[in-house]
């Protein structure tokens, strides 16, 4: 095996295991914990499962049981299982990062230096090392990818329902997949043939297994524990508005016209819930019919996208696209200083909006003017930076795809 | 003649009654005493600053020979809330025991909340430290950045593992924090007022809200358009 790739996951596993004892001792012995509290609402849900009982008697776990199974070695074996565990699909996804840019075509040296910025990048380490699950997805949604690229679809489309099943974001990437597994319209015939040829066998197989294993997954666990799984792991994300204080333009707004009653209009409120749909939608539906040629660069853009313009936004589902900017960042024309002089931009957009928030949290600081405007700012800065990143890309053509 | 027999019945019901009343007072001493109680006092501080705050309850006593256990009963309202699981995590750490009466939400704001009790234990240690957090409240649409949330000071009651309380004067209660059985306390009354203790949480300001619906609009809808128009000029459609 290559040394560079062995130096590269040996750093990879040397930071995190540095970040997980960095971590036992800070919730041994500061205030200010390490872990984060999901990670302690995934081993009590964990709990609730080995002494046969429904996850869902823990208040605020809201994911599927799948993940709370995953977990139970937390209760039964040790502790920290599940930050290994998560660390492990760190390295997992680092590696399918290899894969994924070796079959596009990305010489040896620049695919080691793009997972470089997965791999050795402080953010997924210590989202991973803290407790967080985003690993799991980051290893689900690499993998339905590259199953795809390597037209295994019954595998990919396994995968894909079982992401879904998970977070509901990659529904998203439905779009994409379907428009490049489906043929392209041929100009001779009419609409309707051109419609009924978008349902070639591909797309049939690929939408058949993955409905069934989203199906099969929430019909089983809807017989096991009911409502309650369906309302917390699903319809709380959908109807979720969120009125503390996050990264999302929309918080403020969201709070001010929480009960409706702001000029007396009654029921505004909720037409604003369904007018903030409209941006996610449209640019994701734009982006789909746009660079469908290009999976991976459609389901970056769609959950940064997704992300950005997400009426309740946390530093944790910034990882839910930037396990997928390794793929992006070969082909970007973007010289080194202008990529890090955005870097550098993103970073103090965050900054910006997390001063504020710090002394409205911790020191009672009426400064919510402030964490607002610094919300819209970030909003800017992000869109700005896509924007950039748009402008600045080589998408694979449809006809070199075919050629290969 | 009837004025002896008078007299002789009334020298009889008033030593029948001294003896009755000091058999009685004589229960109460031996549980506790009237200096014990003189000793008594209470103090309730809030610390730190924000939404999450620090209730420091000291409760003090002169010397005792006798295993007394102290229960503060803690009525806080619906501005504010504590962790169940924070609790549970500080027990294991600090031993400290909390009790709360009732599931509390942790995400709620305070006009869909309602308040509730917590019981804080303090035995052997005469002091606790009860992490507690502000909710978010309706934003205010006058020029108030804040709001007060008052915390009315709690009920001490004591009891001793040594002596039974005489069933008028006490109160039914947990034991202890586990909740396993109900014991009898003493409620503590007149101690000097500790006082209310309030805490302060920022608000939002509710004549913003055309401004806030208007720039966050116009800003997304800004977003949203220029990358539109980046997609549409270098997609391949």
């Amino acid at each position: 095996m290559d040394v560079r790739v062995c130096g590269m996951f040996s750093a990879a596993v040397l930071i995190r295991l540095v970040l997980l004892c960095v971590g036992v001792y800070q919730d041994q012995n500061l205030q200010l914990k390490y872990t984060d509290v999901d990670y302690h609402v995934f081993t009590d849900a964990s709990r609730f499962i080995t002494q046969g009982e429904s996850p869902y008697r823990r208040s605020t776990f809201r994911y599927t049981p799948v993940l709370a199974l995953i977990l139970t070695p937390n209760v039964l074996l040790t502790a920290h299982f599940g930050k290994l565990l998560f660390c492990a699909c760190d390295l997992l996804s680092g590696w399918l990062l290899l894969r994924l840019l070796a079959l596009r075509g990305t010489s040896r040296g620049s695919a080691l230096v793009c997972c470089g910025l997965w791999l050795l990048n402080p953010l997924p380490a210590g989202v991973s090392t803290r407790g967080n699950a985003e690993s799991v997805l980051a290893v689900l949604v690499l993998s339905t990818l590259l199953c795809l690229e390597s037209r295994r679809l019954t595998a990919a489309a396994l995968l894909f329902g079982l992401s879904v099943h998970m977070k509901i974001y990659p529904l998203t990437y439905a779009l994409p997949i379907a428009l490049s597994l489906a043929e392209a319209p041929s100009r001779e015939r009419g609409l309707v043939p051109n419609l009924i040829r978008l349902f070639n066998r591909d797309l049939l197989l690929f939408a058949a297994v993955s409905g069934s294993v989203f199906m099969a997954l929430n019909g089983t666990f809807y017989c096991i524990y009911g409502w309650d799984f369906l309302h917390e792991a699903y319809l709380y994300h959908l109807t979720r508005r969120d009125i503390r204080h996050n990264f999302s333009p929309y918080f403020y707004m969201l709070y001010l016209t929480a009960e409706g009653s702001g000029t007396g209009s009654g029921n505004w409120s909720g037409s604003l819930a369904l007018v903030l749909f409209v941006p996610q939608m449209l640019l994701v539906l734009l982006s789909s019919l746009a660079f469908r040629s290009d999976r991976p660069f459609c389901c970056f853009l769609h959950t940064a996208v997704f992300v950005s313009f997400n009426k309740v936004c946390t530093s944790q589902y910034f990882l839910w696209y930037l396990c997928l900017l390794p793929l992006v960042v070969p082909r970007l024309t973007l010289g080194r200083r202008r990529g890090l002089e955005l870097l550098l931009l993103w970073i103090v957009g965050q900054a910006l909006w997390l001063s504020p928030a710090y002394s409205l949290e911790f020191e009672g600081r009426n400064s919510f003017t402030l964490v607002w405007m610094a919300g819209l700012l970030f909003l800017l800065i992000n869109s700005f930076i896509l924007g950039q990143i748009i402008c600045h890309y080589r998408p694979v053509e449809a006809q070199q795809k075919k050629i290969d | 003649m009837s004025a002896d027999r008078t007299c002789i019945i009334f020298y009889l019901l008033s030593t029948v009654s001294y003896f009755i009343h000091n058999g009685n007072s004589q229960e109460a001493d031996h549980c506790f005493s009237s200096e014990f109680l003189e000793s008594l006092s209470m103090s309730m501080k809030i610390t730190k600053a924000g939404f999450h705050r620090d209730l420091l309850y000291s409760v003090e006593w002169g010397e005792v020979d006798h295993d007394v256990k102290a229960l503060l009963v803690q009525k806080l309202p619906s501005g504010v809330y504590m962790d169940e699981y924070q609790l549970e995590t500080l027990k294991h750490d600090t031993g400290l025991e909390v009790l709360l009466d009732s599931k509390v939400d942790l995400e709620a704001p305070e006009y869909l909340s309602s308040g509730f009790t917590a019981l804080v234990f303090l035995s052997g240690k005469h002091e606790a430290t009860v992490p507690v957090h502000g909710r978010y409240h309706r934003p205010s649409n006058s020029s108030q950045k804040w709001v007060t949330v008052e915390i009315e000071p709690p009920r001490l009651f004591l009891r001793s593992d040594q002596c039974v309380l005489p069933h008028h004067e006490a109160t039914e209660a947990p034991c202890t924090v586990r909740n396993h059985s109900i014991c009898s306390w003493l409620e503590i009354l007149r101690l000097e007022d500790t006082g209310v203790v309030s805490l302060e949480i920022p608000v939002g300001d509710s004549s913003m809200i055309l401004s806030v619906c208007v720039g966050t609009v116009l800003t997304a809808a800004l977003s949203c358009v220029f990358l539109l128009r980046s997609i549409w000029r270098h997609g391949t459609f």
